[in-house]
């Protein structure tokens, strides 16, 4: 499984802060996610995508994009805003 | 159009005040544009070589922008530039306000305060001259600039607190709640013995397309309602600590760690502080975005919650909310004055000075003898870099400043795009004039790693994108709604003020200014040495063993400088500012 935690407005659009996924490609991943918290389609996640109001995370350290990415089991995933100044 | 083409300038002297407007070259507005721009090209027109940022010679400038008094959402805005007391370098402060609104009312496109006077006074400006005066402060004196309001109401009102009364060097401007906060501009006026400045008149910048103007202030209104602009909206800046803190670039007690744990992040989000005390939502004025967040009554911001909470290791809401209110009520800083106190803290925890402060202490009784130059205050008051130098003893490599200006709530070690953002800035470690933070959150860029060669270009491109915003002036929580700025930047210029631009003109406007910041620190004596940040970033490693290169970051502001033209030293030779068009202004002095 994946675990994937959300932060800030995600977590508002989401109604939820975590939830754990099969683990799979980040397209899947998020895929998966969507289907949990359907509130996040279509400004945060469309079709398994995330939109360019968010950035994510592999394990709080590198910010990934490439749907094709694979993401093994005990992976985690942190869905943050983009916007980050203030 | 959009602009009136002159300035006021007001000479202060004992017991009197000199108004009178001033003519500025009609090429001016396509040059310099206005705000942070026009600003800085003041500040070298009218400043004394070498002046100390708190003698009367020293020009204290307001300078508006073309869009501002347009139907255009978030433009009511000014910049306040100066010779920062705290760095002796440039220093530009954005506000947002009625006041600024009011003061382009006066029929001028920038204020340039110059003098001082006798005893504290208010100072009345009017459209017409012969109407401006001055008023004794009396009673005033160290009232809070939200009380000095309400004396004034009814007018529009800047003032400063008890903190600029006594020239702290991190001491804000005030207008409508929101403050000119870093650089320590609110001293340079407590200098100037004026404790407010209120503006009054009718004159209106006429719009040089109006039509197309109300059409694409309704377009902009509208996207700045898109999800873009929404967590500014719901929930505020404040929600970045607990992400940061996730993301470890949260900078916790004096930048020696860079996570709170999530419990005790979760106390300082939006909504453990919204639990605290009540969560309200404003804006400022002419704004459809409405990021002003106010929690117990008390407006707050990341920079302002992680200065006043983690960088000084105070994890509880209620107390960060009462350093937060004391700070604005004072009229100080709020990164400066949480980068001070924690740096004081530790020097405290490693015997290194005789004060009790310590991590997670109550900041309010220690804001409050900071603002009144009390006791330890007054060593306080002068901000990190000259407290360090007292202190002597090592404390330098963990006063973390860069040109004296304290850090804001972005760890270099964990973003190092940033590391070189905020050495490089001109008016010292800054996250408004430099956003390469953006740049290391974005895939595909390590920021645990910077590179010779990819950052210096991402640091310019976030330098430019700002002084693009902050000369226009437009609000920086606008970018996610604004696809292509330069070019909608040149549309608005010319729909405002009839200034026609290319966009690749624009973006050579936007450099000279960022060019002639960088003239006037070296005119005061910037050398290169000064583009660097404290030994703490290179020599003590985080948790998981980051660290800053020293010989890599050297090499990038070399980098930074050979990409922007100049030499590897930072100098401007001829051929450059022949390019940039700047001789010609350069000359322009008093």
């Amino acid at each position: 499984m994946v675990e994937v935690e959300l932060y800030g407005l995600l977590r508002l659009y989401a109604g939820g802060e975590r939830c754990e996924v099969p683990a799979g490609s980040l397209r899947e991943v998020l895929l998966a996610v969507e289907a949990r918290f359907p509130g996040l389609a279509p400004a945060m996640i469309r079709g398994g995508t995330a939109t360019e109001l968010v950035r994510v995370s592999l394990d709080g350290r590198e910010m990934i994009e490439a749907p094709e990415q694979p993401l093994c089991e005990g992976a985690v995933l942190v869905l943050v805003s983009a916007q980050a100044g203030g | 159009m959009g602009v009136f083409g002159r300035i006021l300038k007001v000479e202060l002297a004992g017991d009197r005040l000199h108004c009178e407007h001033v003519p500025l070259d009609p090429e001016i507005h396509r040059a310099f544009i206005g705000g942070v721009g026009l600003g800085a090209y003041l500040l070298w027109r009218f400043a004394p070589a070498g002046v100390d940022p708190l003698a009367p010679p020293a020009p204290l400038v307001i300078a508006l922008a073309p869009l501002l008094g347009t139907p255009l959402t978030t433009t009511a805005k000014l910049a306040v530039v100066c010779k920062s007391p705290l760095t002796g370098r440039i220093s530009d402060g954005l506000s947002s306000s009625r006041f600024a609104l009011a003061a382009k009312r006066l029929g001028v496109d920038a204020i340039v305060i110059v003098g001082a006077l006798g005893r504290l006074s208010t100072v009345h400006l009017d459209e017409e001259l012969h109407r401006c005066r001055l008023e004794p402060a009396g009673a005033l004196a160290g009232a809070s600039p939200a009380e000095v309001g309400d004396v004034f109401a009814g007018a529009h009102v800047a003032a400063i607190g008890e903190a600029g009364e006594r020239r702290v060097r991190f001491a804000s401007i005030a207008n409508n709640g929101r403050h000119a906060g870093r650089g320590g501009a609110g001293a340079i006026l407590g200098a100037k013995r004026v404790k407010a400045i209120t503006v009054r008149g009718d004159a209106t910048a006429p719009v040089a397309d109006a039509e197309a103007m109300r059409e694409r202030a309704r377009d902009l209104a509208r996207r700045s309602q898109g999800a873009a602009t929404d967590k500014y909206r719901r929930l505020g800046t404040v929600a970045n600590l607990e992400t940061f803190d996730r993301l470890r670039i949260l900078p916790a007690r004096n930048f020696q760690a860079v996570s709170i744990g999530r419990r005790r992040a979760r106390k300082l989000s939006p909504e453990g502080l919204g639990a605290e005390g009540g969560h309200v939502r404003a804006g400022c004025a002419g704004c459809t975005i409405g990021c002003d967040h106010r929690f117990g009554g008390t407006r707050l911001e990341y920079e302002s919650l992680f200065a006043l909470g983690p960088l000084c290791g105070v994890e509880r809401p209620d107390l960060v909310l009462a350093a937060a209110a004391a700070c604005d009520r004072l009229g100080l800083d709020t990164i400066s004055t949480g980068g001070t106190l924690a740096f004081a803290m530790e020097c405290a925890e490693r015997g290194l000075a005789p004060w009790s402060l310590r991590f997670g202490d109550d900041l309010v009784p220690w804001i409050k003898r900071i603002a009144a130059r009390e006791g330890v205050g007054d060593r306080l008051a002068e901000g990190s870099r000259r407290l360090a130098a007292s202190l002597g003893q090592g404390s330098e490599r963990f006063a973390c400043h860069v040109k004296g200006l304290e850090l804001p709530g972005y760890e270099p070690r964990t973003m190092q795009t940033m590391a070189l953002g905020l050495v490089v800035a001109a008016r010292g470690a800054d996250h408004n004039r430099s956003g390469a933070y953006q740049a290391d959150l974005r895939p595909g860029v390590d920021r645990f790693a910077a590179d010779l060669k990819e950052t210096p270009p991402r640091v310019i491109e976030t330098e430019d994108h700002a002084a693009l915003l902050d000369s226009l002036i437009l609000c920086k929580f606008l970018r996610g709604a604004i696809v292509d700025p330069w070019v909608e930047g040149a549309e608005l210029l010319k729909m405002a003020a009839g200034i026609d631009l290319s966009g690749d003109q624009l973006r050579a406007a936007i450099r000279r200014i960022i060019a002639l910041r960088h003239l006037y620190n070296r005119r005061e004596g910037w050398t290169i040495a000064e583009d660097t940040l404290p030994e703490r970033f290179f020599s003590e490693a985080l948790d998981e063993g980051e660290v800053v290169s020293r010989e890599l970051l050297q090499g990038m502001v070399a980098g930074y400088y050979c990409a922007r033209g100049y030499g590897a030293d930072g100098a401007l030779d001829g051929a450059l500012l022949e390019r940039l068009q700047l001789g010609r202004w350069l000359d322009d002095r008093r």
